[in-house]
């Protein structure tokens, strides 16, 4: 049971980081539905990275870099030339189904490394993640530049009358995004499950975008979210954990792509949006430019 | 910016006329190709020589022609399934969960006249085909009637919603034709059971009758867009959804309807790859790679600017490329995926160009001896 625990929270870590950085440019104000795309270009570069240098750390540095590069580019698209963010994410989520497939398709198969050493039981990624969603929380609510990147996606016009730069804020939050998008997809290609094939990740990209819109904005109910959802996950793939040959293993995977269209909808009832007040970022996926 | 002595502004179009739009869907199209080459180039082929092998057997082969309006009239309709959705704002990307849906639908109905394991039951085609195209429709119209009411209803982003209903589709696909489900083939091979001979679909020319089908869907949904009362309020709810509640449009009802109409064009796209295409006629162990395929319906329906009409020599061209696609890796030895990094490199050439269809670059000339003009002439 603890073994299904660990798994299952190996599960949550991919998915936590990859909502965080999702979190942190919606923050500012830039959607990006396009984080499978991201992820899979991290997944796919880490992987053939560190399997043709024989070192994870190269991998992750890969992974996080063509992250970075992803989100340049969403920037690009989505605040210097004003193109629909939506356009624009669905463009990266297929560039990173089309392009991963056809050049990570020669390395198919198991990544033969040593797997990553555990430290207390638990993966080094969840102390990393648990690091960074305190962070990010920390930067978010409590510092001058967290300020300035909620008030950049809130009113962007009135937050460059008090003298932010909107444009700069903006591309760091959405960089910053695609190197933890990219991470989590190393951490997926690398250590959660290792072995490539085209389009490996399976839609875990927008349960990360559903998670994001299911934390409210609030980096620790997404990782609540995130562990709940890796234990889902995790029982889909073992039913027989807890209700041995009740359904053919096919119907269980379906399970938690069906509960997370229920959460969401649990959570978009104006009954709940009432209960709890979403603090949806106003200006959220809507192109800013200065006038004049 | 300046270059030379030429001023370049951005100007933002106030109108897009037809033909600009048609010029920027080309050049976006010419661009895609071009960055494409870089394939060839990475696979060490020279790419003169891959696109000739791409088209040649895409549109000039006797073997190639026929597979390649096969697979156009599947990406027209998986457009369809895409565009309607698309004028009135909203996203479907769940082409490929609505025709897994269809999948099922089709074969649903034969399985109820007992075809599982009898290929050569007899089943008037006159009303077994028709049957099997309303099964398809009817389920492929539910998946997707799900995405819509869950928007219209809860205000449920129809991304994440569409995107869930794949992957669920996905697997009730498995488990229907694999490992003893009910749809399995006796044969026993991961894949459904045979239809029967009977109810194959009528070829005019080698083609299936579901062409016919299709140009006569890219009309009919032209007018409506055109022409009706209902195609105009799904345009305006596209275009301001708050405004088309106040001018009495329901804004609960136009989200289901959008996505009712596109699965079961979805739908259809299904009972046409496993029902009448030649040589199928299951729901074949490869069905993720039309789910894939589908995909091509967003950038068909975004080239097409929600336009049915334009979208027909767009999926043409798509289904000849990726046809061909398949064809040039194959016999020039390249990697597999050929097709995917086309639809990639496609999709984002699309998205840079959309700038284009908001704003236009302007050449401005320096006028001359500007600097003359004074109190002295």
């Amino acid at each position: 049971m603890w073994e299904l625990f660990v798994r299952s929270l190996d599960a949550s870590i991919v998915l936590a980081i990859a909502a965080l950085g999702e979190l942190i440019g919606q923050r500012s104000g830039v959607l990006n539905v396009g984080i499978e795309g991201v992820m899979l270009f991290g997944a796919t570069f880490g992987f053939i990275v560190a399997q043709t240098t024989g070192d994870y750390t190269t991998g992750f540095i890969a992974a996080i870099a063509i992250g970075a590069l992803i989100g340049l580019m969403h920037g690009v698209f989505s605040i210097t030339l004003g193109v629909d963010q939506v356009v624009s994410g669905m463009g990266i989520w297929i560039l990173g189904f089309g392009l991963t497939t056809y050049i990570g398709n020669p390395y198919t198969g198991p990544l033969g490394m040593a797997r990553i050493d555990r430290i207390g039981g638990m993966s080094p990624f969840f102390y990393l993640a648990l690091a960074l969603i305190i962070l990010t929380w920390f930067v978010l609510n409590k510092t001058s530049l967290g300020l300035k990147i909620r008030s950049v996606g809130e009113n962007p016009a009135v937050a460059e009358v008090s003298g932010i730069g909107v444009n700069r804020i903006r591309y760091m939050c959405v960089i910053v995004s695609g190197m933890l998008m990219g991470l989590a997809g190393g951490v997926y290609g690398l250590s959660y499950n290792p072995v490539w094939n085209y389009n490996f990740l399976m839609g875990w990209g927008f349960i990360a975008l559903a998670l994001v819109f299911f934390s409210m904005w609030n980096p620790f109910i997404m990782f609540g979210g995130a562990v709940l959802f890796g234990a889902l996950w995790q029982l889909a793939l073992s039913p027989e954990f807890i209700l041995p040959g009740v359904m053919s293993r096919y119907l269980w995977r379906m399970v938690p792509f069906v509960i997370t269209v229920v959460v969401l909808v649990v959570m978009s009832t104006r009954w709940f949006r009432t209960r709890w007040g979403a603090a949806k970022p106003e200006a959220l996926g809507m192109p800013y430019r200065k006038e004049g | 910016m300046k270059i030379a002595e030429h001023d370049i502004r951005l100007v933002k179009r106030v109108e897009l006329p037809w033909w600009n739009a048609a010029l920027i869907s080309i050049f976006s199209i010419v661009v895609a190709l071009i960055l494409f080459s870089l394939v060839f180039v990475h696979s060490g082929v020279n790419p003169i020589n891959g696109f000739k092998e791409i088209f040649q057997f895409a549109f000039l082969n006797r073997n190639g022609l026929p597979l390649t309006i096969n697979r156009s009239i599947f990406i027209f309709l998986c457009t369809c399934a895409f565009i309607i959705p698309y004028r009135a704002g909203l996203w479907n990307i769940g082409m490929a969960g609505q025709l897994y849906a269809g999948a099922l639908g089709a074969f649903g109905v034969m399985y109820l006249f007992g075809a599982k394991g009898d290929p050569n039951l007899y089943i008037a085609p006159g009303i077994g085909i028709p049957l099997m195209m309303i099964g398809a429709m009817l389920a492929g119209g539910l998946i997707g009637g799900i995405a819509g009411f869950l928007r219209g209803r809860f205000n449920v982003n129809e991304i994440v919603t569409t995107m869930m209903l794949n992957s669920i589709g996905f697997w009730f696909v498995s488990y229907m034709v694999k490992e003893g489900g009910p749809f399995m083939n006796p044969v026993g091979r991961s894949e459904s059971f045979d239809l029967p001979v009977s109810v194959r679909a009528p070829l005019i020319f080698g083609i299936p009758f579901t062409l016919v089908v299709a140009l006569l869907l890219a009309v009919l949904l032209y007018w409506v867009f055109a022409k009706t009362r209902i195609g105009y309020k799904i345009k305006s709810y596209g275009h301001n959804p708050l405004a088309a509640k106040y001018s009495g449009i329901n804004p609960q009802v136009i989200p289901v309807l959008v996505f009712v109409l596109g699965g079961m064009i979805a739908g259809l796209a299904a009972y046409h790859y496993f029902g009448a295409v030649p040589g199928v006629f299951k729901v074949a162990r490869n069905y993720a790679e039309f789910g894939d395929l589908s995909f091509y319906g967003i950038i068909c329906g975004l080239i097409a600017q929600g336009n049915p009409l334009a979208a027909i020599p767009i999926s043409l061209l798509f289904g000849g490329l990726t046809n061909g696609g398949r064809f040039a890796q194959g016999k020039l030895q390249m990697g597999f995926g050929v097709d995917y990094a086309l639809l990639g490199v496609m999709m984002i050439t699309m998205v840079v160009l959309q700038f284009f269809y908001r704003y236009k670059i302007v050449w401005i000339k320096p006028e001359k001896e500007i600097s003359d003009v004074g109190i002295i002439r």
